[in-house]
């Protein structure tokens, strides 16, 4: 049984005639590391909008562990079940990394044995973040620092599924390897990643690569 | 929790806009607190007054409705508009009311309540008696002449108007003529505004005379007991000014003295003159009456004409009330008891203390007024900077979104922060506005007063009455018949001001501005949508 299902699934801009999305349909399990790849203004982005309930589909259906995503409050949604790495972070910038993924913790709900403060420097540590750089300003960090710190914070509540967008983009070829080594202990932990990518490096290093046309 | 941690670190992180949505509400909280401090003092002393006042009322003759009764009369009898020579002054007066109507009325009346009565005739000095103020030129001279005249009355005492003669000329108000002023009071209540703690006589020598006795017993004014060589136990010898052969003679029981020295100029006439006012019991007083009624003496003028010279007495009957509600009862029972429409009840304390409060009630309605001005352009400043805040936050309000946080959490986090900052502002503004606000009534109200008093007294000067100043510095503008206005102690103070009404009360404004600002974020989180504002952002 696939962890994640898109039966036909369809997305259309408001006042656009045509869909960026059109029966798309595509199968990801746990444990495995996807890419997406196609060309620019294929609707790799739109897709992963759409995986992650930030765009409604227009079309078809997403069944997470055969049930409706539809049908799960889409805030539920992304703070227990998705952990999204935007493609420009998205972090709060006059917060430190530290605090970013603590706060994630807090959204999310989930209950923690050890302090979040803990915990978050912990996986800061993991991704590449030494305790010093976890509390200086998101701002105060470089491009690379910033992509751990996203990463963490998508990941800190262990939701069963990972969605990044570009997340190699800005990354020199040592970060890069650096990430996706990050990415497949993520999928040994039984967790189902999800690249959107224009990286055939990163492409190369996944498990299967789903290829983007436009409609 | 966390909501309110983020809310916490947001304030602090955008000091320089919370600073200013806080001096904001604190501008808004000390003009609230001092408006509804203002109000507070203004209904406390409403309260404190009327709970303090003896509540006294008459019976009186209505001449406003009967004037506005001729008038119509007129208007429809004749076309050719207003004729004041069809005015007929003897209804205008109305028929005086007898002391049985006057106890059939006090029925009215509750047990916590009473009533005392007083009569006032005047009657012309007779033999050695010289009324007191009169020189060797003056004798005899304008003291009987018929000019409407000063009321030199004391409190309690019945106007000194002659009916009877008053009709003879046809004028309303036609007063007698006679040297001195007797008054008949039928119990120490009815003396209590002179005798009583805040009155200004005093027994100086002797005793009162007995309220219960009918004995032509009196007291005496201090002057007029030098002025004669007189002293208690002494008689004195009084005539009917009408008809001098009717005499009657009244023994002093005690000289009083009054701190309030009789004026010259108030004192045209000698009756007038409160060194010339003699005091009895009403039964005595009463009994004098009724002497003079039998006696039925008359006098014949020049043209043969034959007119009574039966002392006429003017009544005045006093009502007291344990409380305002009392009053207004009885100013409802009596009609049923039998009181015609063309007489009113009126209680010239409860006008009095009504009219002490106008400079605070003015007062409290200009503070209320710029309260709500304040309240309503502050709030739109607040509104509009709120809006501006959260087109600056709309990236944070998509990111939290974005992440999972509902909108309605966001909204939370975002009324919090504007609760916080309002509250501390409240605070501290509340703190201000109660430290300054009984200063700051004072100030006001003593230039409300002084502002009514200016008003007041171009009024005066304008009429050419004098304007005088008591030494308590309250406004006390002469008396008498036609007045533009009676004495007037205004409250022209207050104590205190802040209580628990006012702190709820502002309690309640800050919730109205915590309402508005936060629905102005509620409105806004709620219109983002994340995926747009990254978008955007992107």
């Amino acid at each position: 049984m696939s962890k994640l299902k898109l039966n036909n699934v369809s997305y259309r801009y408001e006042k656009s005639s045509e869909n960026v999305l059109d029966n798309v349909c595509m199968d990801f399990d746990a444990g495995k590391i996807y890419t997406i790849v196609g060309k620019s203004g294929a609707g790799k982005t739109t897709l992963l909008s759409v995986l992650s309930s930030l765009a409604r589909l227009t079309g078809g259906e997403i069944l997470l562990d055969d049930q409706n995503v539809a049908k799960i409050d889409r805030y539920r949604f992304r703070s227990k079940y998705v952990g999204v790495i935007f493609q420009s972070f998205n972090l709060l910038t006059h917060l430190t990394a530290l605090e970013n993924v603590v706060l994630s913790m807090d959204i999310s709900g989930k209950s923690f044995d050890t302090p979040k403060k803990e915990l978050a420097l912990e996986l800061l540590g993991k991704v590449g973040l030494s305790a010093d750089e976890a509390k200086r300003r998101v701002l105060k960090l470089s491009g690379g620092q910033q992509q751990r710190c996203a990463i963490a914070r998508a990941v800190i509540s262990h939701p069963s599924m990972i969605l990044a967008d570009e997340p190699t983009g800005n990354l020199d070829a040592e970060t890069q390897d650096e990430i996706i080594g990050l990415f497949k202990m993520l999928a040994s932990e039984g967790k189902c990643v999800i690249i959107v990518t224009h990286s055939a490096d990163v492409a190369a290093a996944s498990d299967v690569t789903y290829e983007l046309k436009k409609a | 929790m966390y909501i309110i941690k983020n809310a916490l670190k947001s304030i602090t992180r955008n000091k320089l806009r919370n600073i200013l949505i806080g001096v904001i509400v604190l501008i808004i909280s000390v003009s609230a607190c001092a408006a509804l401090s203002i109000q507070q003092a203004a209904e406390a002393a409403r309260e404190d007054t009327l709970s303090s006042l003896n509540v006294t009322a008459q019976i009186s003759f209505d001449r406003k409705k009967a004037m506005e009764e001729m008038s119509k009369n007129d208007d429809s009898d004749s076309d050719e508009g207003f004729d004041r020579g069809k005015f007929d002054f003897d209804v205008l007066q109305g028929s005086s009311l007898t002391l049985d109507d006057y106890m059939k009325y006090t029925k009215a009346l509750t047990k916590s309540d009473g009533y005392y009565y007083s009569g006032a005739i005047s009657l012309d000095a007779t033999g050695d008696l010289i009324p007191y103020g009169t020189s060797e030129d003056s004798e005899d001279s304008d003291s009987k002449s018929s000019d409407s005249q000063e009321n030199g009355n004391m409190p309690g005492q019945p106007p000194q108007m002659d009916s009877d003669s008053s009709k003879s000329f046809g004028m309303p108000f036609q007063v007698n003529q006679g040297d001195f002023s007797i008054t008949g009071y039928s119990s120490s209540d009815a003396m209590l505004s002179m005798f009583g703690e805040d009155g200004s006589y005093k027994i100086t020598d002797g005793s009162m005379f007995d309220f219960s006795s009918s004995d032509y017993e009196c007291i005496i004014s201090n002057e007029l007991a030098v002025y004669n060589n007189l002293k208690v136990g002494d008689t004195i010898k009084l005539a009917n000014p009408s008809y001098e052969k009717e005499t009657y003679k009244l023994k002093i029981t005690g000289i009083y003295t009054n701190s309030d020295s009789s004026s010259e100029e108030n004192n045209r006439f000698r009756m007038n003159d409160p060194a010339n006012n003699i005091y009895m019991s009403y039964k005595a007083f009463s009994k004098l009456i009724k002497a003079s009624e039998k006696a039925d003496n008359k006098t014949t003028d020049s043209d043969g004409n034959e007119t009574s010279a039966v002392l006429s007495e003017n009544m005045a009957f006093t009502y007291t009330f344990a409380n305002v509600e009392n009053y207004e009862k009885f100013s409802k029972k009596v009609y049923d008891l039998g009181l015609s429409d063309d007489y009113k009840v009126s209680s010239s304390d409860l006008q009095a203390y009504e009219n002490s409060l106008t400079p605070l009630n003015t007062l409290s309605s200009t503070a209320m007024w710029f309260f709500f001005i304040v309240l309503g352009v502050g709030g739109i400043i607040l509104i509009t900077l709120n809006i501006f805040n959260l087109r600056e936050r709309k990236y944070e309000v998509g990111v939290l979104t974005a992440i999972g946080m509902k909108k309605a959490k966001v909204a939370l986090q975002f009324i919090t922060e504007i609760f916080i900052v309002t509250m501390i502002a409240m605070i501290i503004g509340s703190s201000i506005g109660s430290a300054v606000s009984v200063p700051l009534t004072n100030t006001l109200l003593a230039n409300q007063i002084s502002s009514s008093q200016s008003s007041q007294d171009k009024v005066n000067d304008n009429f050419g009455f004098k304007n005088d100043k008591s030494d308590s510095g309250m406004s006390e503008p002469p008396q008498g018949f036609g007045r533009v206005s009676s004495a007037v102690k205004y409250v022209d103070s207050v104590s205190s001001a802040s209580n628990i009404f006012v702190i709820l009360e502002l309690a309640l404004v800050g919730l109205f501005l915590i309402l508005i600002s936060g629905l102005a974020a509620l409105v806004s989180i709620m219109r983002y949508e994340p995926l747009k504002i990254l978008s955007n952002r992107s």
